[in-house]
């Protein structure tokens, strides 16, 4: 049919719907990056990575605390389970398929034949069932696995695991942001198990130079190859460098010193955002960002009183806050979902800024305490979280609350959550997985609810959001999870908070190929995006 | 090192005869004995030899010393008088200047001769009122060192023998902890844990406490040196024959001739102690964060530089000129106060 | 003979009492390493830990151990990470080394000719003027001419400097010091690209320092009569400054540039925080934080042995640059 005859309105219906496709398709995925070459990237080459830090603490499984810098060493030198797609579905990735059980009691993952460790060792069941037992055993991922019951190698390359009880997003908990690396048998039991990583991943560990540099190079026999059948990953070797401060990386990155840099830094965001040409931007679009928050210790005088907590709440002007801290860039948050997140409510009842309500409460609490109404704002110590939290102070002063601003490294503002030392954490966390998959922060007596808050209601909602197997029921179960937060106030949500990783133009690919097996493309959730399909072009 | 035999300075061959242009006794005197002596009294050292003293000895005091001693004028009226003048709150946020840069009156909220900082606070009010933390917690801490290790200079320099072995020791063992570290290591000692229950200071006393300890060697040291050329003075080994008790010899002969060189050295020491509460405030050891002061305006707002470098540069500027003032003032407090090389 | 075993006895006793002094403080640290490392423990796993590291021993006892364990060459351990501090020490202490050597190199080359020429042209306008750019260069701090040398030349500027690169605004290559240690070495050009801003930043201090010292002490020595006679025998100005004047002259320079060793290795600290330089100033820096106090007192210990050594070393070389010290003291 020549165009002539092909009406107008069709065209322009033609249009718009591919129009529609392709912006439903950035939306979800970001800035797909284009390996659309006929032929396979050249592989060879290097890139060096910006880290937000350095992982001090190493990966071994039965201590380790990862955050987004230790999970994207660990996207290198290891391979997940599972991953999650951008279809919000977790997917088998390692594993060539998880099953369960109609009662969600009993899951099934069988593994793919034929994969080694760097080290040479196959990859078999009993090499998986070491490594979740590992886990299982630590403090931090221990308690968000509380509720699996047994985990055994029914055969070579079949793992069964029973849970307490039926588990409906149990897949999800395969993955934990990537922080479940399947990590060798020899690693996991050397006395160096934290320094001497041994994986499935794309790339070995060369060395690792603790706050200067960890080396990965290119691991021949990786399982995977692109959709020409070239193997990956096509880079050479990646090296990670911890840069701490966002502002320095966007300058290492202007200064083509860096090749690869991740922030979410509201401001640091924007700068890159104003010279978005010069880049490949992998930004986070809404749907699954994390929630920049301020937790309460609700345990301990004073904020153990619901009022105090509205007064605090009250007073904290978060507009102003993402004004100032993000340039305006980020969205205030009302809850601690984003809006693909099961549970998300556009309106959860989370009160608006109300200085005049905030003063009164504050003035009642105080005249029933003595004159006293004190909090302490802790937070890390880098200049940005320094701005925010000095910023609050302000806002608490004029509501008649006095707090006192308390400056930790990393290690002791952990230990201070974690022995319920404070009153107020700057914190951040909740990025859009399952929602199940907050439950241990959020638990009666868990070691992770640092607010320590007790709420016989909420904990009914998280079991029955647990077991519950019907969607609609479970969004909304989730979203009284959400009203709760609301009306009872433990936390103050501040911004939805939004990676982005930024490199030099002629650095690509990174998201990668999409998922083996038709499980469609990566979700790029709380800034882990895959490394194997990186290439560099001249 | 110390050498037990502590030698006073006059007597040792080595040491060149007063044409030396050397205004602090027992400096390069030390030097040539091999004893240990630390970056603090190596910098002052380095204040007083050069022309400058020269000049000034000469005539009146030069246009340099005028201008020093009108900015210090300046910085110290303007922090006293901080409470009552017409000064934005320091801690109050104005989202409109947030970075704005100085002397960019944009219409909205006018005024703010010197822009605003990140969190959109007046910069010309931070500065004046972080001087007043800045100056107060910085002679606060030189008060301390100067009275405690004048104290300790002035015994061991006067009755050597034990007591200058046991005084040199200690002062030599301060010295082997770079200052920045033993400074740091105090702050978070005496630190009040805000929400424990532990004990602890005032993030403010325990800068101070901290700073003043790290500033005893420096004193003590110079002190001591000096205690030790003056004690060998007839006048005073007249005084002891007379059988006058050390204490009031101390005080009536031996003070009043080491007070000037402690007096230069506690001006530079306060310029010292500036300096270490910015490199403090870098590493999160400074006063609570919010409370301005030139060390905690830079360390906070160094993150900004890019877009904003007058949050940075400003009080950096107060520090630059603050210090080279004082380093002038004690320069010209030792060549105007002390007899001995005026006479020369 | 006597003297040398007299310095060495001074040496060990004042690395004792300052570590054990450091030791002492650390002891009134609040809160303990246990808390750091396993916060998520609970009272009998912390319990458990102290132990097991020996936490809960009477405070003699832990001394009287670590100076065993330091003497055997055991450094003690970071529980964090399970890694041994020798092995941090291993990878950081070059790196301060190397700093430190390049900000006193850069400092001794502009200041010692600096020094020369002022002393000899003293009282001159041009003497005048570098001692007032020198009096200024004292009153600014380094991590103030850190700050701005990472604005204007890692924003503004970009400076590419061949052989060397693009100067970064923060980071760390390995260079060729790491050899000795046992630590794997870098790109020897980003090395020293990495090492520039944060060396100038210290040097400039350094500069005025020496300059100065080395003016007053050369001013000095120009007078006395040796000088005088050796002008009279028809020597160049030239060959008395450098030949006859510069070595004695230079004993103050020495001391001083000897001991800022404590200053630049340890005090570098925030300089390293500032350009991200992973030295042990930043290791002391983590360990305080994290209540790391055995850890702590190795580094505090190195720094001790150094700076004590250093002293011992500039001790010995007088002899040999000072001739009169030589005969005074035979």
């Amino acid at each position: 049919m020549s165009s002539a005859i092909v009406s107008t309105r069709l065209r322009a219906r033609l249009g718009a719907a591919v129009l529609a496709v392709a912006s439903a398709t950035a939306v979800l995925v970001g800035v797909a990056p284009s390996a659309s070459a006929a032929s396979s990237p050249k592989p060879g080459g290097s890139v060096t990575y910006g880290l937000e830090a350095e992982t001090g603490g190493g990966w071994c499984p039965k201590n380790a605390q990862l955050a987004i810098s230790g999970i994207e060493v660990g996207a290198a030198i290891y391979d997940t389970l599972v991953v999650p797609n951008t279809k919000g579905q977790i997917v088998p990735y390692l594993a060539k398929s998880i099953e369960h059980s109609a009662d969600y009691k009993t899951w099934t993952v069988t593994l793919r034949d034929g994969i080694k460790f760097h080290d040479g060792e196959a990859l078999d069941a009993a090499a998986v069932v070491q490594n979740i037992e590992a886990y299982r055993s630590s403090p931090l991922i221990g308690a968000a696995l509380q509720d699996v019951d047994t985990v055994t190698a029914t055969s070579p390359s079949v793992v069964t695991i029973t849970t307490k009880v039926p588990w409906v997003a149990f897949d999800w908990f395969l993955y934990l942001d990537g922080r479940m690396l399947i990590e060798a048998p020899a690693q996991l039991t050397s006395p160096d198990c934290a320094s001497d990583l041994i994986g499935t991943g794309p790339f070995k560990l060369d060395h690792w130079t603790v706050n200067q540099e960890l080396v990965a190079v290119k691991n021949p026999d990786y399982w995977q190859k692109d959709s020409k059948g070239q193997k990956l990953p096509y880079l050479d070797k990646i090296t990670f460098k911890p840069v701490a401060e966002a502002g320095q990386r966007v300058n290492s990155l202007q200064g083509k010193t860096l090749d690869i840099i991740h922030t979410s830094d509201g401001q640091q965001v924007d700068a890159i955002e104003q010279q978005a040409s010069n880049y490949n931007l992998l930004k986070e679009q809404p749907g699954r960002r994390e929630v920049r928050y301020y937790l309460m210790n609700v345990k301990d005088a004073p904020l153990n009183d619901a009022n105090a907590r509205k007064a605090v709440a009250l007073a904290i002007d978060r507009n102003q806050i993402n004004q100032l801290r993000n340039d305006g860039i980020f969205t205030v948050a009302n809850g601690p979902f984003d809006s693909d997140v099961p549970g998300y409510l556009k309106n959860t009842g989370y009160p608006k800024y109300n200085l005049a309500q905030a003063k009164k409460l504050a003035s009642a609490y105080k005249a029933a305490h003595g004159g006293q109404f004190s909090v302490v704002l802790e937070h890390t110590n880098d200049p940005a979280n320094t701005a925010e939290a000095e910023l609050i102070k302000e806002q608490l002063a004029k509501a008649g609350i006095d707090s006192t601003l308390k400056q930790d490294d990393q290690t002791a503002f952990i230990a201070a959550a974690v022995g319920g030392n404070f009153s107020i954490l700057l914190w951040r966390n909740h990025p859009g997985d399952d929602p199940d998959v907050n439950y241990q922060w959020w638990q009666d007596g868990s070691i992770l609810n640092f607010g320590k808050f007790v709420d016989p209601q909420m904990q009914t909602l998280l079991d029955q959001g647990r077991s519950e197997t019907d969607p609609a029921k479970r969004k909304q179960i989730y979203q009284q999870v959400n009203k709760q937060f609301a009306t009872q106030l433990y936390n103050v949500w501040a911004y939805y908070a939004q990676w982005v990783v930024a490199a030099q133009k002629n650095v690509q690919g990174l998201m990668g190929p999409p998922l083996p097996d038709g499980g469609g493309q990566p979700l790029f959730l709380y800034g882990r995006h895959p490394l194997l399909g990186i290439y560099v072009t001249k | 090192m110390p050498a037990p035999d502590g030698d006073p300075m006059p007597d040792d061959p080595t040491r060149a005869e007063p044409t030396r242009a050397d205004p602090m006794p027992g400096l390069v005197g030390e030097a040539t004995r091999g004893r240990p002596i630390d970056a603090g009294t190596i910098e002052m050292a380095a204040v007083e030899t050069g022309p400058e003293v020269r000049r000034l000895r000469k005539k009146g005091l030069g246009i340099a010393a005028w201008l020093s001693i009108g900015w210090i004028a300046l910085v110290v009226g303007l922090a006293i008088l901080a409470p009552v003048l017409p000064l934005d709150d320091p801690k109050a946020s104005i989202t409109d200047i947030a970075r704005r840069g100085p002397f960019a009156d944009a219409g909205s909220a006018p005024g703010h001769l010197l822009g605003g900082d990140f969190n959109g606070r007046d910069m010309l009010s931070r500065l004046i009122w972080g001087g007043r933390t800045t100056l107060l917690v910085a002679t606060s801490a030189v008060i301390i060192g100067f009275v405690l290790g004048g104290i300790l200079g002035l015994l061991g320099g006067y009755f050597r023998g034990k007591v200058d072995v046991v005084v040199s020791l200690l002062l030599d063992v301060f010295l082997a902890i770079p200052a920045v570290i033993l400074a740091l290591a105090l702050v978070t000692i005496l630190r009040t844990q805000p929400g424990t229950s532990g004990g602890g200071l005032d993030p403010e006393v325990a800068l101070i406490l901290a700073l003043g300890l790290v500033s005893i060697p420096v004193l003590g040291r110079i002190t001591r040196a000096s205690t030790l050329s003056w004690s060998q003075r007839e006048f005073v080994l007249a005084a002891r024959a007379q059988g006058a008790k050390h204490r009031r010899i101390l005080w009536r002969e031996v003070l009043p001739n080491v007070l000037p060189a402690m007096m230069s050295i506690a001006l530079l020491g306060i310029a010292v102690a500036i300096v270490s509460e910015g490199t403090l405030a870098i590493l999160g050891a400074s006063v609570e964060t919010d409370t301005p002061t030139w060390g905690n305006m830079i360390a906070i707002g160094r993150i900004n530089l890019q877009r904003a470098p007058h949050i940075v540069f400003e009080p950096a500027l107060m520090i630059f000129f603050t210090v080279l003032a004082l380093n002038m003032l004690g320069d010209v407090v030792r060549s105007k106060l002390d007899v001995r090389e005026g006479a020369l | 003979m006597g003297l040398i075993a007299r310095r060495l006895a001074q040496l060990v006793v004042v690395v004792i009492l300052s570590t054990l002094f450091a030791f002492a403080l650390l002891r009134l640290f609040p809160g303990d390493a246990a808390d750091a490392v396993i916060p998520y423990g609970t009272a009998a796993q912390k319990a458990k830990f102290r132990a097991d590291t020996g936490l809960d021993q009477p405070f003699f006892q832990q001394y009287a151990t670590w100076l065993g364990n330091l003497a055997q060459g055991d450094f003690g351990k970071d529980y964090q990470s399970n890694t041994p501090v020798a092995d941090k020490l291993q990878t950081a202490l070059p790196v301060s080394l190397q700093l430190m050597l390049y900000a006193q190199i850069m400092a001794l080359v502009v200041a010692i000719p600096l020094g020369v020429l002022t002393a000899y042209r003293a009282g001159t306008k041009s003497d005048r003027a570098i001692n007032a750019g020198a009096f200024a260069l004292l009153a600014l701090p380094s991590f103030v001419l850190a700050l701005a040398l990472a604005y204007w030349v890692g924003v503004k500027w970009h400076p590419d400097i061949p052989l060397l690169g693009q100067v970064p605004v923060s980071g760390y290559e390995p260079g060729w010091l790491e050899a000795v240690f046992g630590a794997p070495t870098g790109d020897l050009g980003k090395h020293f690209a990495t090492m520039l801003l944060p060396s100038v930043a210290l040097a400039a201090g350094l500069v005025a320092v020496y300059m100065r010292l080395l003016r007053s002490d050369m001013i000095a020595t120009l007078q006395e009569n040796y000088i005088t006679m050796a002008r009279s025998k028809g020597l160049s100005d030239g060959h008395i400054l450098w030949r006859h004047a510069l070595r004695p002259s230079s004993l103050t320079l020495l001391t001083v540039a000897g001991l800022n060793f404590g200053t630049l290795v340890g005090g570098a600290v925030a300089v390293e925080v500032i350009f991200q330089i992973p030295g042990i100033g930043t290791l002391i820096y983590q360990a305080i934080n994290a209540r790391q106090l055995v850890e702590l007192q190795s580094y505090i210990a190195i720094i001790a042995i150094g700076y004590v050594l250093i002293n011992f070393v500039i001790d010995a070389l007088y002899v040999v640059l000072d001739p009169r010290i030589r005969r005074a003291r035979a």
